[in-house]
């Protein structure tokens, strides 16, 4: 009973400073984005403006400003001190050791892509977010040209996949499914991945963005429910554009030396690739994620139609029925060519 | 020209058509080749990379395309006789199938006589006609077209999700390419049924057959 009782007071005495400097981190935010939050500051300076709704969706801001930003006075800005600013290592110090080993640490510092008042987890963001921050250094048309030296169909490859999923340390990949819209009014009009707003017509008030196909609600996307959404008219503008990422995330930026075999993708081999996830858009900008069944995306038709990866997503019945076609066209010179063996003597006598 | 051959010869398959036989049938033993070791890369490993497959896949099917295209070019435009030839006529579908398949699986046999006589206009035997129907203006188009659908996925994902999905494409695909091997399998044997095994393979070279005896 009584060590029960140390535990509990051990558990608030590390909760309290947390809790605290929550409390804390939001008061002065709010003092903090009164100005920084509100557009006028940019007429003083671009870096002077805070997005409230893309800092509110960072990590940074459950620690609030002043975590980062020490150097702020009570009298900021009348004290025209300029506050410090906190380093990326100071926190993120096995983060930065990695990165500092690798090629892109010469040409690009931490916020050159994650920018600290807009920075999103990785699985809060998409596979085109993440190639949209790789082209603001590597153009894609010089990406897909330098690819397509090695890699058959490369702006099928560079469209369809992050960067990360091959640039990285991550040993095992892991299939997501995104949704997509038709881009214009025409059928033949192009795609983009759909938005929160996209979809939010298609659930009930109050409910997550998650029921548009997880209709039971169980916080997992059966292959029933993929049906049902891959066959429903309402849903006729939505498709499920399939990308892979990496299974965990490094900023080693290297290529791990089965990158270049096709078959690490294009074959049915890592089990950890038989697993699927959907990201589903929120509010804000983010994604989130729902588990897929397992061998959803292996379905011939309805469990995900716009989805396949050649050698890697076929169907097993199908290979099967395609196998058993080629054997009944060998079967006829088998049987054929014996009975013809066979009856060789009577067709010499005629 | 004429003179100078030997009466119980005659002139089946002007080069053109020749030339086409010969590419197309390279073109698809290459095609089902790579197409093995696309789907089941981890069975087959034929042309040691994967890349190499991939590549020598898309180069056999813009080699079958071009020279399909060709293929119609030549008998809409040069010789003007591609109804005659390739369409089945009423009599063939009537009674033709069945004389033919017939001598085929049972009359072959006992050494009879083929029903048809190969002429110039009138090359194929009711089977072959239908079969090579539906293969010209059927099978080969749909594998074509799937085929450059998929080798152009990225600015045709519309296109694709219009007709219903990458899925069923790759899959038609493949059963497309599976029936076009049966095929295969099936046309090969039947060339070895003339009045010597390799007759048929001879003509194709060549272009002139031996007459068979009709009896």
């Amino acid at each position: 009973m009584s060590r029960t009782r140390g535990y509990l007071i051990l558990l608030l005495s590390a909760l309290i400073p947390v809790m605290t400097a929550a409390a804390v981190g939001a008061a002065e935010r709010s003092t903090c984005l009164s100005c920084h939050g509100e557009r006028k500051i940019l007429n003083k300076g671009t870096h002077l403006y805070i997005d409230p709704a893309k800092y509110e969706s960072t990590t940074h801001e459950r620690i609030g400003c002043v975590a980062c930003h020490t150097g702020v006075t009570p009298r900021h800005p009348a004290d025209g001190v300029r506050p410090s600013r906190a380093k990326c290592e100071e926190c993120h110090a096995a983060v930065y050791a990695e990165y500092e080993k690798s090629s892109h640490s010469a040409y690009a510092g931490c916020t050159d892509c994650h920018k600290p008042h807009a920075v999103k987890p990785l699985l809060a963001v998409s596979g085109r977010d993440i190639n949209i921050q790789c082209a603001k250094c590597h153009d894609n048309s010089a990406t897909v040209k330098s690819h397509a030296k090695w890699l058959p169909q490369a702006a099928l490859h560079i469209d369809a996949l992050p960067c990360i999923t091959c640039h990285t340390g991550s040993k095992e990949t892991v299939i997501t499914l995104y949704m997509a819209k038709r881009a214009g009014d025409s059928r033949l009009g192009g795609v983009a991945l759909a938005g929160y707003e996209d979809l939010r017509s298609f659930i009930p008030p109050g409910k997550k963005i998650g029921r548009v196909i997880d209709s039971n609600g169980d916080g997992a996307v059966s292959l029933d429910e993929l049906k049902a959404f891959n066959t429903s008219s309402q849903f006729k503008h939505i498709s499920l554009l399939g990308t892979m990422m990496p299974e965990v995330v490094t900023h080693s930026f290297q290529i791990l030396a089965n990158r270049w075999d096709c078959t690490f993708c294009h074959a049915s081999g890592p089990n950890a690739q038989q697993t699927s996830q959907l990201a589903f858009p929120e509010q804000g900008g983010t994604y989130s994620r729902m588990i897929v069944e397992k061998g959803a995306i292996l379905d011939i038709l309805y469990g995900t139609p716009d989805f396949y990866m050649t050698g890697f997503t076929r169907n097993k019945t199908l290979s099967i029925i395609g196998i058993l076609i080629v054997a009944s066209g060998l079967m006829v010179p088998i049987l054929h060519g014996t009975l013809r063996f066979l009856t060789r003597s009577r067709r010499k006598e005629r | 020209m004429t003179e100078q051959t030997p009466p119980e010869q005659v002139y089946l398959t002007p080069t053109p058509v020749r030339i086409w036989h010969w590419l197309n049938a390279l073109g698809i033993v290459t095609l089902c080749v790579t197409g093995i070791q696309i789907r089941f890369p981890e069975y087959a490993n034929i042309f040691g990379t994967y890349k190499a497959a991939i590549r020598l896949h898309d180069i056999a099917g813009i080699t079958v395309s071009i020279s399909f295209l060709l293929w119609i070019f030549y008998y809409l435009v040069v010789a003007r006789n591609i109804a005659k030839v390739y369409v089945p006529t009423l009599a063939d579908i009537k009674s033709g199938l069945f004389q033919q398949a017939f001598f085929y699986f049972f009359n072959y046999f006992l050494g009879k006589d083929n029903p048809h006589t190969a002429t110039p206009d009138n090359k194929f035997n009711a089977i072959q006609k239908v079969t090579y129907f539906m293969t010209m203006f059927l099978l080969i188009p749909l594998v074509v077209v799937s085929g450059l659908l998929l080798m152009n996925i990225a600015p045709l994902r519309a296109w694709i999700i219009a007709i219903g999905g990458i899925k069923f494409l790759v899959d038609a695909h493949y059963l497309l390419a599976c029936s076009f091997f049966a095929f295969l399998c099936v046309h090969v044997y039947m060339a070895t049924l003339g009045h010597t095994p390799f007759a048929h393979f001879r003509q194709m070279w060549t272009g002139w057959e031996k007459m068979e005896h009709t009896g």
